[in-house]
């Protein structure tokens, strides 16, 4: 069982990087965007903040997949999306930094860090 | 029977009250930087001090020009006439309200113990504050001025010298204000610029 | 060619009407443009890597002359010796009050060295295939040489310590190496940031929440600003990185370092790119830069990040076994270890104030070969030279690390114990200082008496990390106050902190009398006016 999962899981992670063709996620990037957008929010909802490594890689490939944030209430991609960010640059710097790149891109370097700072990531990482 | 004379010119009354509010200030902030209270902080303490001092300056530069240019100069001029009466007027006659032994005119306002006491501010008390001051104020270009031997803490030292001796005379002077004809007679005067004399 | 014309067409249209700008406007491009070479297309690097020497041997095939740049650094010969004091240090040599020496702990130790293999006093320096490449040019985050490996990384997954049950996961080199990119904050970080055994642990400006740190934390290596890396400041010269913890520039007079002058100043100090007169809106701050470091207005407090630093070490207590026999770990509220049976007690901090002191970059180490005595002053690992008066000592801020180590009371000499293996006679295992002493002085090559005694000492850390931004910079009154600061600073008058005693007594008494004889004067007089 655990074995199918993780197959499902490397799939969708291959279909994320196949549709940025040629893109070479940048993990650090990653890092930057969900500590300070992600976990700036998070930190003062209700939630609190999430660690990567709170999550396997299965699952925050699965999460990024469904692609449901708030339980649904809306879509993850939102969060990183150029709208978002141009909507929150004017009190977030990382926002404003990484304003013009591509979506595709942001979110695959999100998706490196959560990989990579996964429960059973390569370097399982915290939220700061 | 009491007269009326005209002592104090509009002026001069400007300069005394805007001198004694910027002397006044300067003390606040003065024991501030010295660490004795806070009150604004040794930060804005010194923004304000110096301020103070700078614009204490501008005001000096106009009293300075209106005092030759009306030879009001000349009332600072010491004398030693009647210095020993007007001190056992102050220790005796004024207890026993014997009449005042200087008579006020347009042309001598200040008693003699007066002149000697500004004359003393002036040239004394006045340049130690202002020398030390301007070098407190321009310590980082001793050097470029070929002044690098000079100590800081000599300079402040002065400085706190003067301020001390400053701050004894403004006891002293608010007090003697009271000493008149009656004793808020000075106050009107430099107030209204009018003085009631004898 | 029709490329060329459409984007004549684009350009034509975008300059007819700012409606048809946007579509003209190029797309960010996807492609790294800090590189020239992706190292994943290389063909040495496209096979399966068992050793770290084996990926070495590939690096080298092309940059022939790495390896031997490397030979001549101290992060290669953890030896360095001092021009000044003709002391031999280097963390071959030195003795610290943290995890104290490096002798008989090589394995453990090495984990941290440019290199691979050095296990004992043995090593082949010379050796071009045992420089680490990886250690400072992976890119991935994930390459890893954990303690007890001499430096090597762990290909496949291995238990450690042998029997323990614990596995190491292997680490896929090939991977790695087909990154390799620029050294980061996060290569040099990784043993950096964890000097002294633990993140955060011994300098307290330098800990893990520097590899993507805030514009609070550090203004210059803000990951969402400047975002510079070590090696923005630490600019080596033939893998030779600049700066120094041996010979420290307390004092930098030079100015700016522009692109063609003379001389050749460190690189990472403040001035080499602030210049010495950086307050345009405040001259007078410029002077105080000529006696006080930049460092000391500006890191107002270390350990900013969230992580807290060790402030005392004791190790005369380490030892102590729990009534079956084991060993002990106690932990403060934080989750914070504060006793290890190991280690001795521990004190921490976070957002600590540092301790001022002048000096003037010479530091001089007591080493194994010096005569120390036990007295009521704590022996000074390092002593940093510094005065008012000597012309070349700025007012710094320290981290001063305090302890309790052992020393040989009849030799009258510091002790270097063996402490990490997995061996009978390391202390971490067996807790027996009779045991690890004497291997320990053995493999220092220095003469042991047989008895040990604890002796406190203090080692001082120039803060030099986590920059604050400006407006975080300490105010006057931190030190322009009767407690602040600069308490304890000798040489230099300080407005509100220093008066002349004297005048002070005798300018309140003038003041006191003037008030006194103005109140019984003005009281005769109302007296007086009564009886009339």
């Amino acid at each position: 069982m655990k074995l199918i999962k993780t197959l499902a899981a490397g799939a969708i992670l291959s279909v994320v990087a196949a549709s940025a063709s040629a893109y070479d996620a940048d993990w650090k990037r990653g890092r930057v965007y969900y500590r300070s957008v992600c976990t700036s929010c998070h930190a003062v909802q209700p939630i609190g903040t999430i660690n990567p490594s709170s999550k396997t890689k299965a699952e925050w490939a699965a999460y990024l997949k469904a692609d449901k944030h708030a339980k649904g209430k809306d879509t993850v991609k939102q969060y990183v999306s150029k709208a978002y960010r141009a909507s929150i640059k004017s009190g977030n710097k990382a926002a404003e930094k990484f304003a013009d790149t591509p979506d595709q891109e942001l979110l695959d370097d999100v998706a490196a860090f959560l990989t990579k700072g996964a429960k059973d990531g390569d370097s399982p990482a915290s939220c700061n | 029977m009491s007269e009326r004379i005209y002592v104090f010119k509009r002026f001069e009354r400007f300069w005394h009250w805007s001198q004694a509010a910027l002397i006044i200030f300067l003390m606040l902030t003065a024991f501030d930087i010295h660490g004795t209270y806070t009150i604004f902080g040794f930060e804005k303490a010194v923004a304000y001090h110096t301020t103070a001092a700078w614009t204490l300056i501008g005001l000096w530069v106009f009293a300075i020009f209106w005092h030759f240019t009306t030879g009001e100069w000349k009332q600072y001029i010491p004398t030693t006439e009647k210095v020993v009466a007007m001190m056992k007027y102050y220790l005796v006659g004024i207890f026993k309200h014997a009449p005042h032994p200087f008579r006020l005119t347009t042309l001598r306002k200040h008693n003699p113990l007066q002149r000697l006491a500004y004359l003393f501010i002036l040239v004394c008390v006045g340049p130690l504050l202002w020398i030390t001051g301007g070098l407190y104020l321009f310590y980082d270009k001793w050097a470029a001025w070929g002044l690098g031997g000079l100590s800081l803490e000599w300079v402040a030292t002065g400085h706190t010298i003067g301020a001390f001796m400053m701050l004894a005379f403004l006891i002293a002077h608010v007090y003697l204000t009271t000493a008149g004809h009656t004793p808020t007679a000075h106050i009107k005067a430099m107030i209204t610029g009018w003085e009631e004399v004898d | 060619m029709k490329v060329a014309l459409a984007l004549c067409c684009a350009g034509w249209l975008a300059a007819s009407g700012p409606v048809r700008a946007e579509e003209a406007k190029p797309e960010a491009k996807p492609v790294k443009l800090t590189t020239t070479a992706d190292h994943g297309k290389f063909k040495q690097l496209q096979k399966t890597f068992d050793s770290g020497p084996e990926v070495t041997k590939a690096c080298l095939e092309c940059h022939t002359e790495a390896a031997g740049q490397i030979h001549r650094t101290k992060h290669w010969k953890w030896e360095f010796l001092n021009p000044e004091t003709k002391q031999t240090l280097g963390k071959k040599t030195v003795i610290n009050n943290f995890c104290i020496s490096i002798a008989s702990n090589y394995a453990s130790c090495t984990s941290c060295h440019v290199g691979y293999g050095w296990k004992d006093a043995n090593f082949d320096f010379a050796k071009q295939e045992n420089v680490d490449c990886l250690a400072c040019h992976d890119t991935t985050g994930n390459y890893k040489k954990p303690p007890g490996f001499a430096g090597n990384p762990v290909t496949k997954d291995t238990e450690f310590p042998p029997g323990s049950g614990k596995i190491i996961k292997g680490i896929d080199l090939a991977k790695i190496a087909q990154k390799v990119g620029k050294s980061s904050r996060d290569t040099c970080g990784a043993c950096h940031f964890n000097g002294g055994g633990g993140d955060g642990v011994k300098h307290g400006d330098m800990d893990s929440s520097l590899a993507a740190p805030t514009k609070d934390i550090d203004v210059h290596m803000d990951a969402e600003g400047l975002d510079f890396t070590c090696g923005t400041c630490h600019k080596t010269s033939s893998h030779d990185v600049a700066g120094s913890r041996y010979t420290p520039t307390a004092k930098d007079d030079k100015g700016v370092q522009v692109r063609g002058k003379a001389g050749s100043g460190n690189p990472a100090t403040c001035v080499a790119c602030h210049d010495n007169a950086p307050h345009k809106k405040e001259p007078r701050l410029n002077h105080h830069a000529t006696k006080i470091a930049c460092q000391t207005c500006h890191i107002p407090t270390y350990a900013r990040g969230g992580i807290a630093t060790k402030m005392t070490w004791d190790w005369s207590t380490a030892g102590k076994r729990d009534a079956d026999g084991k060993h002990i770990v106690k932990k403060d509220a934080k989750g914070r270890i504060t006793y290890e049976s190991r280690k001795g007690d521990f004190t921490l901090a976070e957002n600590v104030k540092p301790e001022y002191a002048w000096f003037n970059g010479n530091v001089q180490y007591t080493l194994l070969t010096d005569k120390i005595e036990k007295t009521e002053q704590r022996t000074q690992i390092n002593k940093m030279g510094g005065s008012p008066s000597d012309g070349k000592s700025m007012i710094w801020p320290m981290k001063v690390f305090r302890g309790s180590q052992p020393y040989d009371p009849v030799n009258k000499s510091l002790i270097t114990p063996h402490t990490a293996g997995n061996d009978d006679t390391g202390f971490w295992k067996n807790l027996d200082w009779d045991k690890a002493i004497p291997v320990g002085m053995q493999d220092s090559g220095a003469p042991y008496s047989g008895k040990f005694d604890f002796i406190k000492t203090e080692m001082s850390w120039p803060i030099t990390h986590m920059v604050a931004p400006k407006d975080k910079a300490l105010g006057c009154v931190e030190c322009h106050a009767r407690d602040g600061r600069l308490t304890g600073i000798q040489g230099v008058y300080l407005p509100a902190r220093d008066n002349n005693r004297l005048v002070d007594t005798a300018g309140w008494a003038i003041v006191f009398l003037t008030l006194l004889g103005v109140i019984g004067h003005g009281t005769l007089r109302i007296v007086t006016a009564r009886k009339h």
